[in-house]
Protein backbone atom coordinates (compact mmCIF):
# COMPACT_ATOMS: atom_id res chain seq x y z
CA UNK A 1 0.00 0.00 0.00
CA UNK A 2 0.96 3.77 -0.82
CA UNK A 3 1.18 6.65 2.39
CA UNK A 4 0.33 9.95 1.32
CA UNK A 5 0.84 12.41 4.10
CA UNK A 6 -0.95 15.98 3.90
CA UNK A 7 -0.49 18.89 6.52
CA UNK A 8 -2.29 22.17 6.09
CA UNK A 9 -0.33 25.61 6.25
CA UNK A 10 -3.38 26.48 7.93
CA UNK A 11 -3.56 24.46 10.82
CA UNK A 12 -5.92 22.27 10.30
CA UNK A 13 -5.16 18.69 11.65
CA UNK A 14 -2.69 16.66 9.53
CA UNK A 15 -4.37 13.69 7.63
CA UNK A 16 -2.53 10.50 6.21
CA UNK A 17 -4.14 8.32 3.48
CA UNK A 18 -3.51 4.78 2.60
CA UNK A 19 -4.51 3.56 -0.81
CA UNK A 20 -3.21 1.17 -3.68
CA UNK A 21 -2.26 3.12 -6.72
CA UNK A 22 -4.15 0.09 -9.36
CA UNK A 23 -7.14 1.02 -7.88
CA UNK A 24 -7.39 4.88 -9.23
CA UNK A 25 -9.29 6.62 -10.26
CA UNK A 26 -11.30 7.32 -7.22
CA UNK A 27 -12.86 10.65 -7.38
CA UNK A 28 -13.69 12.03 -10.87
CA UNK A 29 -11.72 15.16 -11.11
CA UNK A 30 -7.92 15.30 -11.70
CA UNK A 31 -5.52 12.82 -13.32
CA UNK A 32 -6.20 9.29 -11.89
CA UNK A 33 -4.12 8.36 -9.50
CA UNK A 34 -3.14 12.31 -9.00
CA UNK A 35 -2.47 13.77 -5.73
CA UNK A 36 -6.19 15.81 -6.10
CA UNK A 37 -7.86 12.29 -7.32
CA UNK A 38 -6.59 10.56 -4.02
CA UNK A 39 -7.45 13.12 -1.69
CA UNK A 40 -10.91 13.98 -3.32
CA UNK A 41 -11.61 10.38 -3.03
CA UNK A 42 -10.78 10.03 0.86
CA UNK A 43 -13.11 13.29 1.09
CA UNK A 44 -10.53 15.54 1.90
CA UNK A 45 -10.98 18.97 0.41
CA UNK A 46 -8.06 20.28 -2.37
CA UNK A 47 -9.32 22.74 -3.97
CA UNK A 48 -9.42 22.74 -7.80
CA UNK A 49 -10.98 25.62 -9.59
CA UNK A 50 -10.72 24.46 -13.38
CA UNK A 51 -12.05 20.91 -12.55
CA UNK A 52 -8.91 19.28 -12.07
CA UNK A 53 -7.61 19.99 -15.46
CA UNK A 54 -4.33 21.97 -15.65
CA UNK A 55 -5.90 25.38 -16.41
CA UNK A 56 -5.40 27.26 -13.12
CA UNK A 57 -3.02 26.81 -9.97
CA UNK A 58 -5.19 26.50 -7.09
CA UNK A 59 -4.34 22.82 -6.56
CA UNK A 60 -0.83 23.76 -5.90
CA UNK A 61 1.11 21.66 -3.14
CA UNK A 62 4.34 21.26 -1.95
CA UNK A 63 6.23 17.75 -1.64
CA UNK A 64 8.27 17.56 0.99
CA UNK A 65 8.93 13.46 0.81
CA UNK A 66 8.47 11.27 -1.72
CA UNK A 67 9.30 13.65 -5.01
CA UNK A 68 10.81 10.90 -7.04
CA UNK A 69 7.47 8.61 -6.99
CA UNK A 70 5.39 10.90 -8.50
CA UNK A 71 4.83 11.15 -12.16
CA UNK A 72 7.34 13.49 -13.72
CA UNK A 73 6.08 17.25 -14.52
CA UNK A 74 4.64 17.90 -18.54
CA UNK A 75 5.55 21.16 -19.76
CA UNK A 76 1.73 22.26 -19.44
CA UNK A 77 1.93 21.70 -15.83
CA UNK A 78 5.40 23.69 -15.54
CA UNK A 79 4.20 26.34 -17.34
CA UNK A 80 1.17 26.90 -14.66
CA UNK A 81 3.57 26.24 -11.79
CA UNK A 82 5.26 29.42 -13.32
CA UNK A 83 2.88 31.61 -12.20
CA UNK A 84 1.88 30.08 -9.08
CA UNK A 85 2.12 32.59 -5.77
CA UNK A 86 4.52 30.22 -3.63
CA UNK A 87 6.36 28.64 -6.12
CA UNK A 88 8.86 26.31 -4.57
CA UNK A 89 11.59 23.88 -6.18
CA UNK A 90 9.50 20.73 -5.09
CA UNK A 91 5.98 22.79 -5.91
CA UNK A 92 3.78 20.46 -8.00
CA UNK A 93 -0.27 20.57 -8.87
CA UNK A 94 -2.36 18.21 -6.99
CA UNK A 95 -4.58 17.45 -10.42
CA UNK A 96 -1.17 16.19 -12.12
CA UNK A 97 1.27 14.92 -9.96
CA UNK A 98 0.50 10.50 -10.34
CA UNK A 99 1.70 8.43 -7.51
CA UNK A 100 3.31 5.62 -9.78
CA UNK A 101 4.63 3.40 -7.19
CA UNK A 102 2.44 0.78 -5.20
CA UNK A 103 4.77 1.64 -1.92
CA UNK A 104 5.28 5.03 -2.55
CA UNK A 105 5.45 7.20 0.92
CA UNK A 106 4.73 10.98 0.07
CA UNK A 107 4.64 13.79 2.42
CA UNK A 108 2.59 16.94 0.76
CA UNK A 109 1.87 20.60 2.33
CA UNK A 110 -1.26 22.14 1.44
CA UNK A 111 0.27 26.40 1.34
CA UNK A 112 -1.63 28.35 3.15
CA UNK A 113 -1.76 30.89 -0.05
CA UNK A 114 -3.73 27.96 -2.16
CA UNK A 115 -6.29 28.05 0.69
CA UNK A 116 -6.69 31.73 1.22
CA UNK A 117 -6.84 32.37 -2.68
CA UNK A 118 -9.56 29.87 -3.05
CA UNK A 119 -11.94 31.25 0.11
CA UNK A 120 -10.93 35.01 -0.47
CA UNK A 121 -12.72 34.43 -4.22
CA UNK A 122 -15.84 32.68 -3.09
CA UNK A 123 -19.07 34.35 -4.55
CA UNK A 124 -22.43 33.86 -5.21
CA UNK A 125 -24.75 35.29 -7.67
CA UNK B 1 -28.23 34.83 -10.80
CA UNK B 2 -28.80 34.78 -14.54
CA UNK B 3 -29.75 37.73 -15.81
CA UNK B 4 -30.51 37.64 -19.38
CA UNK B 5 -29.78 34.63 -21.97
CA UNK B 6 -28.94 35.08 -25.64
CA UNK B 7 -28.16 32.41 -28.25
CA UNK B 8 -25.24 32.34 -31.06
CA UNK B 9 -26.64 29.01 -32.94
CA UNK B 10 -28.71 26.09 -33.02
CA UNK B 11 -25.83 24.77 -29.58
CA UNK B 12 -24.30 27.95 -28.25
CA UNK B 13 -25.51 30.39 -25.88
CA UNK B 14 -24.38 32.92 -23.51
CA UNK B 15 -25.61 33.53 -19.89
CA UNK B 16 -25.21 36.73 -18.31
CA UNK B 17 -24.75 36.35 -14.68
CA UNK B 18 -25.71 39.39 -12.25
CA UNK B 19 -24.70 39.36 -8.87
CA UNK B 20 -27.09 39.21 -6.19
CA UNK B 21 -25.35 41.47 -4.35
CA UNK B 22 -23.19 44.13 -5.37
CA UNK B 23 -19.92 42.92 -4.37
CA UNK B 24 -16.31 44.04 -5.64
CA UNK B 25 -15.31 41.38 -8.39
CA UNK B 26 -11.75 41.87 -10.13
CA UNK B 27 -10.81 39.85 -13.28
CA UNK B 28 -7.85 40.02 -15.69
CA UNK B 29 -9.19 39.54 -19.19
CA UNK B 30 -9.22 35.62 -19.95
CA UNK B 31 -9.88 34.36 -16.25
CA UNK B 32 -12.82 32.23 -15.63
CA UNK B 33 -15.16 31.59 -13.43
CA UNK B 34 -15.69 28.03 -11.20
CA UNK B 35 -19.73 26.92 -11.63
CA UNK B 36 -20.81 24.60 -9.09
CA UNK B 37 -22.97 22.60 -10.89
CA UNK B 38 -25.40 20.00 -8.75
CA UNK B 39 -25.08 16.52 -10.73
CA UNK B 40 -27.49 13.96 -8.71
CA UNK B 41 -25.46 13.93 -4.70
CA UNK B 42 -22.58 15.56 -5.52
CA UNK B 43 -21.25 19.00 -6.83
CA UNK B 44 -18.85 19.68 -9.56
CA UNK B 45 -16.87 22.38 -10.51
CA UNK B 46 -16.24 23.36 -14.26
CA UNK B 47 -14.49 26.85 -15.15
CA UNK B 48 -16.17 28.70 -17.82
CA UNK B 49 -14.10 31.89 -19.41
CA UNK B 50 -15.35 35.52 -18.91
CA UNK B 51 -16.68 36.55 -22.57
CA UNK B 52 -17.46 40.20 -21.13
CA UNK B 53 -17.56 41.69 -17.48
CA UNK B 54 -19.83 45.13 -16.87
CA UNK B 55 -20.97 46.71 -13.96
CA UNK B 56 -20.92 43.48 -12.28
CA UNK B 57 -22.72 41.62 -14.87
CA UNK B 58 -20.27 38.30 -16.16
CA UNK B 59 -21.01 36.81 -19.26
CA UNK B 60 -19.99 33.02 -20.01
CA UNK B 61 -20.21 31.50 -23.41
CA UNK B 62 -20.08 27.76 -24.07
CA UNK B 63 -22.21 25.02 -26.51
CA UNK B 64 -23.53 21.56 -25.81
CA UNK B 65 -20.96 18.52 -26.47
CA UNK B 66 -21.65 15.26 -25.90
CA UNK B 67 -22.54 13.12 -22.92
CA UNK B 68 -21.85 16.61 -21.47
CA UNK B 69 -24.19 16.76 -17.92
CA UNK B 70 -22.05 20.08 -16.71
CA UNK B 71 -23.24 22.20 -19.16
CA UNK B 72 -26.71 20.36 -19.81
CA UNK B 73 -27.62 21.47 -16.28
CA UNK B 74 -26.50 25.46 -18.09
CA UNK B 75 -28.99 25.01 -20.52
CA UNK B 76 -31.41 24.46 -18.29
CA UNK B 77 -31.08 27.45 -16.50
CA UNK B 78 -33.46 30.41 -16.82
CA UNK B 79 -33.53 33.93 -16.26
CA UNK B 80 -33.92 34.05 -12.48
CA UNK B 81 -32.42 30.86 -11.20
CA UNK B 82 -29.56 31.03 -9.24
CA UNK B 83 -25.98 30.19 -9.81
CA UNK B 84 -23.11 29.14 -7.31
CA UNK B 85 -19.97 30.10 -8.75
CA UNK B 86 -15.97 31.03 -7.09
CA UNK B 87 -13.50 33.14 -8.23
CA UNK B 88 -12.27 34.76 -10.92
CA UNK B 89 -9.23 32.24 -11.06
CA UNK B 90 -7.02 31.47 -13.90
CA UNK B 91 -3.73 32.54 -15.37
CA UNK B 92 -4.31 32.21 -18.87
CA UNK B 93 -4.97 36.58 -19.13
CA UNK B 94 -3.23 39.39 -20.80
CA UNK B 95 -3.11 42.79 -18.25
CA UNK B 96 -1.28 44.82 -20.00
CA UNK B 97 -1.32 46.21 -23.67
CA UNK B 98 1.14 44.33 -24.92
CA UNK B 99 4.31 46.00 -26.81
CA UNK B 100 5.23 43.79 -29.10
CA UNK B 101 3.03 41.98 -32.12
CA UNK B 102 0.39 40.08 -30.83
CA UNK B 103 -1.51 36.97 -32.49
CA UNK B 104 -4.61 35.32 -30.96
CA UNK B 105 -5.69 32.28 -32.10
CA UNK B 106 -8.97 31.09 -30.74
CA UNK B 107 -11.72 28.03 -32.23
CA UNK B 108 -15.59 28.31 -31.66
CA UNK B 109 -16.02 29.12 -28.02
CA UNK B 110 -12.86 29.37 -27.12
CA UNK B 111 -12.65 33.16 -28.65
CA UNK B 112 -14.49 33.64 -25.00
CA UNK B 113 -10.88 34.33 -23.08
CA UNK B 114 -9.56 35.85 -26.23
CA UNK B 115 -12.48 39.12 -26.25
CA UNK B 116 -11.83 40.74 -22.74
CA UNK B 117 -7.87 40.44 -24.07
CA UNK B 118 -9.04 41.98 -27.26
CA UNK B 119 -10.68 44.98 -25.97
CA UNK B 120 -7.47 45.56 -23.01
CA UNK B 121 -5.00 44.84 -25.98
CA UNK B 122 -6.55 47.66 -27.90
CA UNK B 123 -6.71 50.30 -24.80
CA UNK B 124 -3.55 51.83 -25.57
CA UNK B 125 -1.11 49.89 -27.43
CA UNK B 126 0.65 50.61 -30.56
CA UNK B 127 1.66 47.33 -31.04
CA UNK B 128 0.09 45.30 -33.86
CA UNK B 129 -2.77 42.83 -32.96
CA UNK B 130 -4.29 40.08 -35.06
CA UNK B 131 -7.47 37.50 -34.35
CA UNK B 132 -6.90 34.40 -36.30
CA UNK B 133 -10.29 32.77 -35.39
CA UNK B 134 -11.31 29.52 -36.72
CA UNK B 135 -15.13 27.44 -36.91
CA UNK B 136 -16.87 24.36 -38.43
CA UNK B 137 -19.24 26.47 -40.03
CA UNK B 138 -20.44 30.13 -40.55
CA UNK B 139 -23.02 29.89 -37.47
CA UNK B 140 -20.37 29.31 -35.45
CA UNK B 141 -18.05 32.28 -35.89
CA UNK B 142 -18.92 34.28 -33.00
CA UNK B 143 -19.26 37.76 -32.13
CA UNK B 144 -18.41 38.49 -35.46
CA UNK B 145 -20.26 42.00 -35.48
CA UNK B 146 -18.19 42.98 -32.02
CA UNK B 147 -15.24 42.03 -33.82
CA UNK B 148 -15.91 44.00 -36.88
CA UNK B 149 -16.51 46.78 -34.33
CA UNK B 150 -12.86 46.72 -32.81
CA UNK B 151 -11.36 46.58 -36.49
CA UNK B 152 -12.90 49.85 -37.40
CA UNK B 153 -12.06 51.40 -34.57
CA UNK B 154 -8.30 50.53 -33.99
CA UNK B 155 -6.17 50.07 -36.97
CA UNK B 156 -3.61 48.02 -34.99
CA UNK B 157 -6.10 45.39 -35.01
CA UNK B 158 -6.96 43.33 -37.73
CA UNK B 159 -8.63 39.82 -37.74
CA UNK B 160 -9.83 36.94 -40.07
CA UNK B 161 -12.21 34.19 -39.90
CA UNK B 162 -11.39 30.53 -41.23
CA UNK B 163 -14.42 28.00 -41.60
CA UNK B 164 -12.78 24.93 -41.01
CA UNK B 165 -15.04 22.08 -41.20
CA UNK B 166 -13.88 18.69 -39.04
CA UNK B 167 -10.44 19.03 -37.77
CA UNK B 168 -9.93 22.73 -36.88
CA UNK B 169 -6.92 22.73 -34.81
CA UNK B 170 -5.25 21.30 -36.97
CA UNK B 171 -6.34 23.74 -39.34
CA UNK B 172 -5.36 26.17 -37.58
CA UNK B 173 -1.70 25.16 -36.80
CA UNK B 174 -1.00 25.16 -40.72
CA UNK B 175 -2.22 28.25 -41.14
CA UNK B 176 0.00 29.81 -37.99
CA UNK B 177 3.45 27.46 -39.56
CA UNK B 178 2.59 29.30 -42.75
CA UNK B 179 2.07 32.65 -41.59
CA UNK B 180 4.11 33.75 -38.67
CA UNK B 181 7.11 30.52 -39.16
CA UNK B 182 7.58 29.52 -42.34
CA UNK B 183 6.99 33.27 -43.70
CA UNK B 184 9.84 35.10 -41.68
CA UNK B 185 12.43 34.75 -39.40
CA UNK B 186 11.07 37.18 -36.75
CA UNK B 187 10.52 35.71 -33.79
CA UNK B 188 9.46 38.63 -31.73
CA UNK B 189 5.73 37.79 -31.89
CA UNK B 190 3.99 36.64 -28.42
CA UNK B 191 1.18 34.39 -29.02
CA UNK B 192 -2.17 33.63 -27.13
CA UNK B 193 -3.78 30.27 -28.11
CA UNK B 194 -7.01 29.38 -26.83
CA UNK B 195 -9.42 25.97 -27.78
CA UNK B 196 -10.52 22.28 -26.96
CA UNK B 197 -7.78 19.21 -26.97
CA UNK B 198 -4.27 18.14 -27.96
CA UNK B 199 -4.32 20.71 -30.61
CA UNK B 200 -3.82 23.53 -28.61
CA UNK B 201 -0.12 21.85 -27.57
CA UNK B 202 0.62 20.65 -30.88
CA UNK B 203 0.32 24.77 -31.77
CA UNK B 204 2.81 25.61 -28.55
CA UNK B 205 5.49 23.01 -29.25
CA UNK B 206 5.38 24.04 -33.16
CA UNK B 207 5.83 27.74 -31.88
CA UNK B 208 8.51 27.10 -29.66
CA UNK B 209 10.77 24.63 -31.32
CA UNK B 210 10.60 27.47 -34.33
CA UNK B 211 12.24 29.98 -31.98
CA UNK B 212 9.61 31.56 -30.27
CA UNK B 213 10.56 32.62 -26.64
CA UNK B 214 8.50 29.93 -24.16
CA UNK B 215 7.34 32.75 -22.33
CA UNK B 216 5.86 34.53 -24.90
CA UNK B 217 3.79 31.38 -26.19
CA UNK B 218 0.90 31.68 -23.85
CA UNK B 219 -1.93 29.30 -24.55
CA UNK B 220 -5.20 27.19 -22.69
CA UNK B 221 -6.02 24.18 -23.42
CA UNK B 222 -9.89 23.08 -22.69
Amino acid sequence: MAKLHIKFENGDPDRVIEFNPADAPFHHDGRPGSILDILLGNKIHLEHACGGNCACTTCHVVVKEGMSKLSEAEESEEDMLDKAPGLTPTSRLGCQAVVTEPDAEITIVVPRFTINLASENRDET
Amino acid sequence: MVDRIVDHNDDTRSIFLRMRERMPLRSLPGQFISILIPLGDETRRRAYSIASMDSGVIEICFNQVPNGRGVGWLFERAPGDAVEFMGPFGNFTLDAPPQVETIFVAEGTAIAPILPMLHRAREASHAPIFLLYAASDRAHILYGIELEALAARDANFRFETMIAGGNILARLRDEVEYRWIAADTNRARQFYVCGVGKGVIAIRDMLRTSGYERRAVHYEQW
